[in-house]
């Protein structure tokens, strides 16, 4: 027979106290994001930064920074990063929402913020935490740039582009056609390179009913 | 010549007697009703002893916890000497560093700007208006017009502009009040004609720049022009990053191209819109002074490899700026002479221009202000009851379930 288990209350205890110490002993995100600007090095983990990252480390600010100086830290201001400027030329940026700054920060530099994004000229519906708050990449939209900033010229979208079938698809789709009665087809069968379709489950499933209610084999 | 001095007295005596502000007998710009503190002293007061809120607080930072904001109002309200200045400060600053620091309200620090002047606690009120991110001091419009009167009264232009910086760093320039006592004080301190470093010229050029922007007259174009070619000139020396870093500044290129679009617009603009001509003198120097130091430079490249790092702080970038500087100094030269056949070139300083601006504008922009300020006083006032209630409830529960406790203590107790 197994040996029944003997119960260890005070591990079970201890092993509690353990999780609530370490939850309690997390590291502050001042503590977490601090940096070293002559080595380039966190304090926290000893890890170096990226080499590609250095000169925006020097030049640019991190978001807090900014938000810092600013009345009700920054809420309601936009603010775009360097490296979406220099990808995209339509704007993109983040309005702030909410803020929680980290108080044990020397300069207030640290801590979460949450925004509406605008990506590329699309703005989004909801308010999501934003990330990459530490990077040293942020720029504040000043308030007599903000509508030059704002105003873009969307770019057409390109067209849809169409291809042929593959050839035994072809003969398989012109064949069921054909039985159907529809005689002589005006024009060759075309693939749209776009499709508009959420594939999830009830599309399939709509797929497959539909499937069924067509009798017959393919060729 | 002795009558007309004496009738020259005796108008100048009346004006002074009438409330509207008048150049000739006075040194200051905001009228007395503005500045004066009856509406602030006449709320109704929160007498609370302050060693007792010192007490308190000191015992709720000890044991972790947050301290509320109206705590921290009543102290400040509470000041009566010059000590206690220095006491709120400290403890305004603990409030910064508290998990409640946005919660500090308007018009704590409303008081706070207020009770400094009062103590003659000025150079206080500017120390932790400089450094607002650690003490968390962002006064309002009103605020910042007190402020920068009292510095204008003293004529402390240096001063002044500080204060300008700050309005400049928040976006602060909606009223027109505000925007015609900053550029009063921005061009009574160019007037001095003072030194000015990078940083300082940086400083002064963002102020008179984002100032200028929303006037859209003679003095607002001039701000503009000088602030712009003010930051072109600091571009042009260090590179794009150093102008706009911490500012709130456009990061393109080309500020000294958008100062001469400003020229343009003055050609253009079909109203009685001038350019000041000192204005136009100063940017010319500049001009001419960028044009020599970039040609000592060019001449003295291949010495030391000093200079190879000094140059590696500007991108490529920045140098297609420097070579084009040539181009901006014989387009500057075609515009102003434009100007100055369109006769579009005012001969009064920059400095008489703001004076005549506000002489006429001020007493109507203050109106506005003051009924606002009055009905925000009434709104603060309200505030701060509802908080006061607010803890009185919250002091009267944590009461009631301590009793409670006790009761369920005893009864458990006694069975």
């Amino acid at each position: 027979m197994v040996k029944k288990k003997r119960l260890r209350l005070i591990a079970e205890m201890a092993r509690k106290i353990r999780a609530y110490r370490e939850l309690k002993s997390r590291p502050r995100e001042s503590q977490k994001y601090a940096l070293d600007y002559e080595t380039m090095r966190r304090p926290l983990t000893g890890k170096m930064l990226p080499v590609l990252a250095w000169q925006d480390v020097r030049r640019e600010s991190r978001l807090f920074s900014l938000l810092a100086g600013m009345r009700l830290f920054g809420v309601g201001r936009l603010f775009t990063r360097k490296s979406w400027l220099e990808e995209h030329t339509e704007p993109s940026y983040w309005q702030v929402t909410k803020i929680k700054v980290d108080y044990t920060s020397e300069n207030m530099d640290h801590g979460r913020a949450w925004g509406v994004l605008t990506y590329k000229g699309k703005q989004e519906s909801e308010v999501k935490e934003m990330d990459k708050v530490m990077y040293h990449d942020w720029r504040l939209v000043p308030k007599h740039i903000e509508q030059q900033f704002k105003d873009f010229e969307p770019l057409p979208e390109p067209p849809v582009r169409y291809v042929h079938y593959p050839p035994l698809l072809r003969a398989m789709l012109l064949s069921q056609h054909h039985e159907a009665g529809g005689g002589a087809v005006a024009e060759e069968p075309v693939l749209p390179l776009r499709r508009d379709v959420l594939l999830n489950k009830d599309y399939f499933r709509s797929q497959e009913q539909e499937r069924q209610r067509r009798a017959g084999t393919a060729v | 010549m002795a009558a007309s001095v004496l009738k020259r007295c005796v108008t100048a005596a009346l004006k002074v007697k009438r409330s509207s502000p008048s150049l000739s007998a006075r040194r200051w710009l905001l009228s007395a009703g503005y500045t004066d503190t009856d509406v602030w002293e006449a709320r109704e007061r929160d007498q609370q002893n302050l060693a007792l809120l010192a007490n308190t607080m000191d015992r709720t930072y000890d044991r972790n916890l947050p301290v509320s904001s109206l705590t921290v109002s009543r102290f400040v309200d509470n000041i009566s000497s010059r000590e206690e200045v220095d006491q709120a400060e400290y403890y305004l600053y603990k409030f910064r560093h508290s998990p409640n620091c946005w919660y500090l309200r308007d018009w704590t620090i409303h008081s706070w700007i207020r009770q400094c002047l009062k103590y003659r606690a000025r150079e206080r009120a500017l120390y932790t208006l400089k450094n607002k991110v650690q003490y968390g001091i962002f006064p309002d419009d009103f605020t910042f017009n007190l402020l920068i009167d009292s510095y204008i009264k003293d004529g402390d232009f240096k001063s002044a502009c500080s204060v300008v910086e700050e309005v400049m760093l928040q976006e602060a320039f909606d009223l027109p009040s505000t925007q015609i006592l900053s550029l009063y004080a921005l061009g009574s301190y160019l007037a001095t004609r003072p030194q000015l470093n990078v940083s300082e010229e940086r400083v002064v050029g963002a102020s008179l720049l984002i100032s200028g922007l929303k006037q859209d007259n003679t003095v607002g174009l001039s701000a503009q022009l000088l602030g712009n070619s003010l930051l072109g000139k600091v571009e042009i020396l260090k590179g794009i990053h150093a102008v706009f870093k911490g500012m709130p500044l456009f990061w393109a290129r080309g500020y000294l191209g958008r100062a001469l679009a400003v020229m343009e617009r003055a050609a253009a603009a079909p109203g009685d819109v001038k350019l000041s001509k000192d204005t136009i003198d100063y940017v010319n120097d500049l001009l001419q002074e960028l044009s020599s130091t970039s040609d000592t430079d060019s001449s003295g490249e291949e010495s030391g490899d000093e200079e190879g790092k000094k140059e590696d702080a500007l991108d490529e970038e920045d140098r297609d700026e420097q070579a084009k500087l040539p181009q901006y100094v014989s387009r500057f030269k075609e515009l102003s002479s434009q100007l100055e056949t369109q006769g579009k070139v005012d001969s009064a300083s920059f400095q008489a221009l703001v004076t005549a601006l506000a002489q006429q504008n001020l007493a109507a922009a203050e109106k506005p202000d003051l009924e606002e300020y009055e009905s925000r006083v009434k709104g603060w006032e309200a505030e701060n009851r509802q908080l006061i209630q607010r803890e009185k409830e919250m002091r009267e529960k944590a009461e009631q379930d301590k009793q409670e406790r006790l009761a369920a203590r005893a009864a458990a107790q006694q069975v």
